[in-house]
């Protein structure tokens, strides 16, 4: 057996704790029971709502913080080093902890997905399986991007020089996520994107437009969201090798773009061609760079190792130093350009100037991002990053619109009114920012000062 | 020809975001050796204990353990080393049977030898009767003996011990010192990290002195009990010639240290001293006391420090 996962076994899933979560099961499907004792139809479709609660309250959220905290116990706990200096290999050391680290939420959750199937092939539900599969692939979902976090929160704090947290790197996840699904749900996006399809995917009705065709809403979801969930999976792995002194070439990390890209400019094949769907594809991209730059460890002896070694052509040294926001900045460069390649004839035609701007508007904010995160005290470069952004976008954009409307706002964000102005704007501030924090990052002169050893 | 080290370490930078803490640190250990690593607080010797478990990556340069690239494979060197940082944690929760089972499975040994390997790890650090207890039971001294034991029971060719002498009372000081010593005498190649110089005396071969992030003095040197590089004699000469230095080179005699009317000579390995004194005689020497010394690391200390 996996060491980790049976070390975790020992902790998580003894036989007294395994009593102790048993009885408390019996307590909530006996309640369940008593309260529909009188129901015409049954105690059974009451357990299987409650077995889903169940089910969620367990696998999601529980198992969630389980796997996240298979991490951070060790570090608390001063044993994280210990288990770095393991012979295990990465993936062990995920899938251990993984299951481990949630091993008695997995078992009173299946529990509650018991139920829920028994009740539901009793009523005859339709797309059970679906339904299953669906729910199974989002507690896997949810709890490697715990993990994940996790281990992207040691490292940033082991770069910044503080105590470990993923309660940061989970806090952004998910506003990063609430403002995109907002964005992506919202009616108004939909019919300017030409995805109304979309909306069926978060409902889980009707049918989904994706990749020139339409699919069941419901089968649609499980398969991707599944996919989704193996990628958050490799995620843990790709960090876990990272956190355990291995490299990792810039691989999986592009390749998972590229499928972030083809899954988000799917919805508009059908309906508004390849132009559109690479254009869709490049602004997910574009997005991505935006969660890497802050995911990525504020790390300056690291950056200047990469750029030690481009410099000198060392590309086989420098490229698993090479900073995460690099590979979707390029990615979606290319595929702007593909975009206007292809935009002959097609109903969208992509504007080139804005486009254009977008990318320069991203190299600043990266540029921004780089210059508050990798300052002499990174620990609230996070927060200084997001609000000198906010207030770029903001009071910048409101000083603009107020000196000369549209033209004046189109200097502070990249506005389709003054494409052109937006564009020289984007660079003109890009190469400010990139200056500074190539000053910052002390590029020309690496220190030499003795140091006091910060204890780790 | 010599026998390649089994820790080399090559012109290692080491840089903190604003500040360097290694600066080209470069040294060799041999097989066998116990080598205690001393310094000031700050010096950089957990950096550079850290570099070479293959924990932190060095910004510069290379380091080799047991012939293996920290580097280009740190797993490898995981496997070869045993390593016990200053601030260690133990999972408070397991037993202390399933703490060493796990330490031992977790670093490649297979599920036969594991039992055997448990058992063989207590019993060096004289736990065999507390398997059973919960590792958060145990006294201070009985967990450092437990974090020790974790990290000898995959019998790894070298040990890096980072102040393991720290918060020990005198007899677990006593008991890590013979653990040590009965170590190193199974050929594990030992390197002990302290600015406490008396708790390194009893067991080291060798010395490194680090400072400011730098190897200080004449990097790795003989010191401390365990120390074999040759005979040390405490003498004291009648009227001593203003050739003295010269006189003993003549007889093969190195003096090491001239502290007013008494010098410290170094004779060679394996050299008898009756034959010594008949050799400081035959060359004119009036010796008016001899004493036969033990170089402390004290000494080698302040030795390296006034070079």
């Amino acid at each position: 057996m996996n060491p980790e996962f049976q070390r975790n076994l020992w902790l998580e899933a003894a036989p007294r704790r395994i009593a102790w979560a048993g009885v408390v099961l019996l307590l909530i499907y006996g309640a369940a029971v008593a309260l529909t004792r009188n129901n015409p139809y049954g105690a059974l479709p009451a357990l299987g709502g409650v077995g889903a609660v169940v089910f969620v309250a367990c696998a999601m959220l529980w198992g969630a913080r389980a796997s996240g905290n298979s991490i951070l116990a060790e570090i608390a706990d001063r044993t994280w080093d210990f288990q770095r200096l393991s012979a295990l290999k990465p993936w062990a050391m995920t899938w251990g902890k993984l299951l481990g680290g949630s091993s008695l939420a997995w078992i009173c959750a299946l529990t509650g997905l018991l139920m829920m199937i028994i009740a539901g092939a009793a009523s005859r539900v339709e797309g059970l399986a679906t339904t299953a599969i669906f729910m199974l692939a989002l507690a896997v979902l949810l709890q490697a991007i715990s993990l994940g976090a996790a281990l992207i929160g040691v490292r940033k704090a082991r770069a910044e020089g503080r105590t470990a947290r993923a309660s940061g790197v989970l806090g952004g996840l998910i506003i990063g996520a609430i403002l995109l699904s907002w964005v992506a749900g919202s009616a108004g996006f939909q019919r300017g994107m030409g995805t109304e399809g979309f909306g069926a995917l978060f409902s889980a009705n009707g049918l989904v437009d994706w990749g020139g065709r339409l699919w069941p809403a419901a089968g649609f979801r499980a398969v991707a969201l599944s996919l989704f969930a193996a990628w958050a999976v490799v995620g843990a792995w790709r960090l876990m090798r990272l956190e355990l002194q291995m490299q990792n070439a810039p691989v999986v990390w592009p390749a998972f773009l590229i499928f972030l890209a083809i899954f988000a400019g799917g919805f508009m094949l059908r309906t508004q061609g390849l132009t559109a769907g690479l254009a869709v594809g490049s602004l997910v991209v574009a997005l991505s760079a935006y969660a890497a730059a802050f995911a990525e460890p504020a790390d300056r002896v690291r950056i200047r190792q990469f750029v030690q070694f481009a410099g000198k052509g060392d590309l086989a040294r420098a490229a698993p130093l090479t900073p995460a926001p690099l590979a979707p900045l390029l990615i979606a460069t290319l595929l702007v350009l593909a975009a206007f390649a292809t935009s002959s004839g097609s109903l969208i035609a992509p504007e080139l100037g804005q486009a254009g701007a977008l990318i320069a508007f991203l190299l600043r904010d990266l540029g921004v991002i780089a210059l508050f995160r990798l300052g002499e005290r990174p620990q609230r470069g996070d927060f200084s990053a997001v609000v000198a952004l906010g207030l770029l976008y903001g009071v910048g954009g409101v000083v603009g619109w107020t000196v000369g409307r549209e033209t004046g706002g189109a200097m502070f964000a990249p506005l389709a009114h003054a494409p052109l102005i937006s564009l020289v704007s984007g660079l003109v501030q890009a190469a400010v920012v990139w200056t500074l924090a190539a000053k910052r990052l002390g590029l020309s002169a690496p220190p030499s000062a003795p140091a006091s050893v910060p204890a780790t | 020809m010599t026998a390649a080290p089994m820790i080399d370490v090559r012109g290692v930078v080491y840089d903190y975001p604003t500040a360097r803490a290694l600066h080209g640190v470069s040294f060799t250990v041999e097989a066998g050796a116990v080598l205690a690593m001393v310094g000031p607080n700050g010096a950089g010797k957990t950096t550079l204990l850290r570099c070479m478990a293959a924990l932190d990556n060095a910004t510069e340069g290379e380091i080799t353990v047991a012939g293996l690239d920290t580097r280009s494979d740190p797993r490898g060197v995981h496997a070869a080393i045993g390593y016990l940082p200053d601030f260690f944690g133990l999972y408070e929760e397991l037993s202390v049977r399933q703490a060493l089972t796990y330490a031992a499975r977790s670093r490649g040994m297979s599920l036969a030898d594991t039992p055997g390997a448990v058992d063989e790890a207590a019993g060096r650090v004289q736990l065999t009767d507390r398997l059973e207890m919960r590792a958060g039971e145990l006294s201070r001294g009985l967990k450092q003996r437990l974090a020790i034991a974790q990290t000898i029971v995959h019998r790894p060719r070298v040990l890096l011990l980072d102040e393991p002498a720290a918060g020990l009372d005198p007899e677990a000081r006593r008991s890590l010192s013979d653990l040590i010593l009965r170590l190193a005498g199974e050929g594990m190649t030992i390197v002990v990290s302290s600015h406490i110089l008396a708790e390194l005396e009893d067991y080291s071969t060798r010395m490194l002195m680090i400072r400011d992030g730098a190897v200080a003095g004449g990097g790795v040197v003989a010191a401390g009990s365990g120390a074999r590089d040759g005979l040390r004699v405490s003498v004291a000469f009648t009227d001593p010639p203003e050739d003295l230095a010269e006189r003993l080179a003549a007889i093969g005699v190195t003096l090491e240290r001239h502290d007013g009317d008494e010098v410290l000579l170094l004779a060679p390995e394996g050299e008898d001293d009756a034959a010594l004194l008949a050799r400081l005689v035959g060359a004119g020497l009036k010796v008016r006391a001899f004493q036969p010394a033990r170089r402390t690391l004290e000494d080698a200390y302040l030795a390296e420090v006034a070079r």
